[in-house]
């Protein structure tokens, strides 16, 4: 009998060991404050601001153990982290780097070309498209909420029309313009549906009354229920823009469909951060997890769910989510100041200043990770004060 | 989880057919009352500890609750397998008078890995009384067919309910890893 025991309770151990193992590792959430919080921000923002070059461009990817840079570009990554300095600026309360925002932006603006009643900005060796032109829209918005300066409204306009030309009547947005022959191009883009339908809804707040929500709610729809489909996604995208859209709208352009799709996006965005927390990158956890994940993969998961955080605050049936949504917000700011890299970090490498306040992936920063992960932690920030305050 | 897929949960983890193909029987093809009562009562207290001890216990393993239903969902697949390979549980030795409770009634028949696991689970989802109610529940059914000789009760019919038991384990596990998966 005790044999039968032993051998009962060595596979019980065993299934349990194995369970832990492969299935549920810990998850490591570093507790941080709101001030680390800030002060990784900081970090990240002058990341990109000291390694702005002369002509507006950033510095598009770094690798810091071969001590190369990458010759790549791509201008809806251009447009993006634009729009990450302005929330930077507003979020932040640092003015002074609107002037340096102002400086992408003039590279955008430099390369305006006039379509059938709208503008749109072309990349160099790009075409025009969709997602470069609805961030280039949401980095002018964020630029009036920092300065309050009309001064480019009337361009938001015109590159707000040049999304509507992309719109179709069900919601989808086609992803480029074609010259040539003066049409839209049946594409979609991975994300640029979702930026559009943001671009659109952040317009309605800065010209209420116009028209722009009533547009975004189409093509959030079109998101909630259509696009995974017709873009032959085996699973539902997690759409961190269309997170944001969301929010956007608020509970005012909330109905059942929007509704249930929040749910999804934060579920898709919680397991996103559950899993991401269970990464070492070590001995068996190594082969287990891999590496942490790119730091634009789980900064956009974060960007995701504190623009869920600021819907369910707003929007009483989405409540239950609040104590869910925000640990998982926290943990993500804890995990991604933890792997920020330091100045003793950066010392260590031929050029510090292109280390110092990045996020690598196996020893390679790329702009887009700097910037979600920028704008995740400065939408992650308010929930942490607010906790602060709670106790 | 509603009532009633958490009533089905437990009885399908406890798998009263095949727990009960396992008991041991008096010379009248029915269960030994006290063995059965006892054993139960001991999983019942098991799986009541680990439920109400289960917020504790995965903060101190570092684990959402919304993870481990995945955890528990993946026992509860590999639990619902060997059920439907082996329907029937292995004939144990047999220690004498109330121990029999203890082995193999308590362990390894009623607390197997995955009704250790979703006890767990239940108990940081849907709280202690939900799921001491729903255990107890399933172990009723036990007990009521523990009073029942073995003679009307053919061997086949217990061997087969214990596959379909098998199978509704397999679809709440999956159901539990799916809904771990996408719980925020």
């Amino acid at each position: 009998m005790a044999r039968r025991l032993l051998l009962h309770l060595t596979l019980l151990g065993l299934g349990f060991a194995g369970l832990r193992l492969a299935v549920v590792p810990a998850e490591v959430c570093p507790v941080v404050s709101a001030v680390q919080v800030s002060h990784a921000a900081d970090e990240a923002a002058a990341w990109i601001v000291r390694n702005m070059r002369d002509d507006g461009r950033y510095l598009y990817g770094y690798d810091r153990d071969v001590d190369e840079t990458s010759a790549q570009y791509n201008g809806t990554r251009h447009a993006g982290v634009t729009m990450s300095l302005y929330q930077y600026a507003v979020a932040a309360g640092r003015p002074e780097v609107v002037a340096d925002a102002d400086r992408g932006l003039a590279f955008m603006l430099e390369r305006l070309t006039v379509g059938p009643g709208w503008q749109a900005w072309q990349p160099p060796g790009e075409g025009i498209q969709l997602g470069a032109n609805a961030l280039f829209v949401a980095a002018l918005v964020m630029r009036r909420d920092a300065t309050g300066d009309p001064a480019y409204d009337d361009v938001m306009r015109a590159a707000g029309r040049f999304l509507l030309a992309q719109q179709q009547p069900d919601g989808r947005m086609y992803a480029l313009w074609d010259e040539a022959t003066g049409e839209a191009v049946p594409v979609s883009g991975k994300f640029a549906t979702g930026e559009a339908a943001w671009a659109l809804a952040l317009l309605e707040g800065e010209f209420p009354g116009e028209g722009w929500g009533r547009a975004a709610l189409p093509t959030l729809d079109y998101l909630a229920l259509h696009r995974d489909r017709d873009e032959g996604n085996l699973t539902r995208m997690p759409d961190h823009w269309a997170a944001y859209s969301l929010a956007e709208v608020g509970p005012a352009g909330l109905d059942g469909v929007r509704r249930a799709y929040a749910r999804q996006l934060a579920g898709y965005f919680g397991i996103r951060l559950r899993f991401e927390a269970q990464r070492r990158g070590t001995g068996i956890n190594l082969w287990l997890r891999w590496v942490p994940g790119t730091p634009a993969g789980v900064g956009t998961a974060g960007e995701g769910m504190a623009a869920l955080w600021r819907l369910a605050r707003a929007e009483p049936s989405l409540a239950d989510l609040l104590p869910n949504v925000e640990e998982r917000l926290a943990c993500f700011a804890g995990m991604m100041v933890s792997r920020q890299a330091t100045a003793a970090e950066a010392a260590g490498y031929p050029r510090p200043g292109l280390v110092q306040g990045a996020w690598f992936y196996r020893g390679y920063v790329q702009m887009d990770d700097v910037q979600h992960v920028l704008s995740g932690l400065l939408a992650a920030r308010p929930m942490l004060e607010q906790r602060e305050v709670a106790g | 989880m509603t009532a009633g897929l958490l009533a089905a949960a437990y009885i399908a983890a406890f798998n009263v057919a095949r727990t009960r193909l396992g008991v041991p029987e008096n010379e009248g093809g029915r269960a030994r009352r006290a063995v059965l009562a006892g054993g139960a009562l001991l999983a019942l207290g098991v799986v009541a500890a680990l439920a109400a001890a289960s917020g504790p216990l995965l903060r101190v393993l570092e684990i959402t609750p919304e993870t481990f239903r995945i955890a528990a969902g993946f026992a509860g697949v590999i639990a619902a397998a060997v059920v439907l390979v082996v329907p029937r549980p292995a004939a144990e030795p047999l220690p004498r008078h109330w121990r029999a409770a203890l082995w193999p009634v308590a362990f390894p028949l009623l607390l197997g890995p995955e009704v250790l696991a979703l006890a767990v689970a239940t108990g940081s989802q849907e709280g202690v009384a939900a799921t001491v109610g729903a255990a107890a529940g399933a172990l009723v059914v036990l007990f009521v067919l523990g009073f029942l000789p073995r003679r009307p009760l053919p061997d086949r019919v217990l061997v087969w309910a214990s596959r379909v038991l098998g199978a509704v384990l397999l679809l709440v596990a999956l159901w539990l890893a799916v809904d771990g998966i996408r719980d925020v």
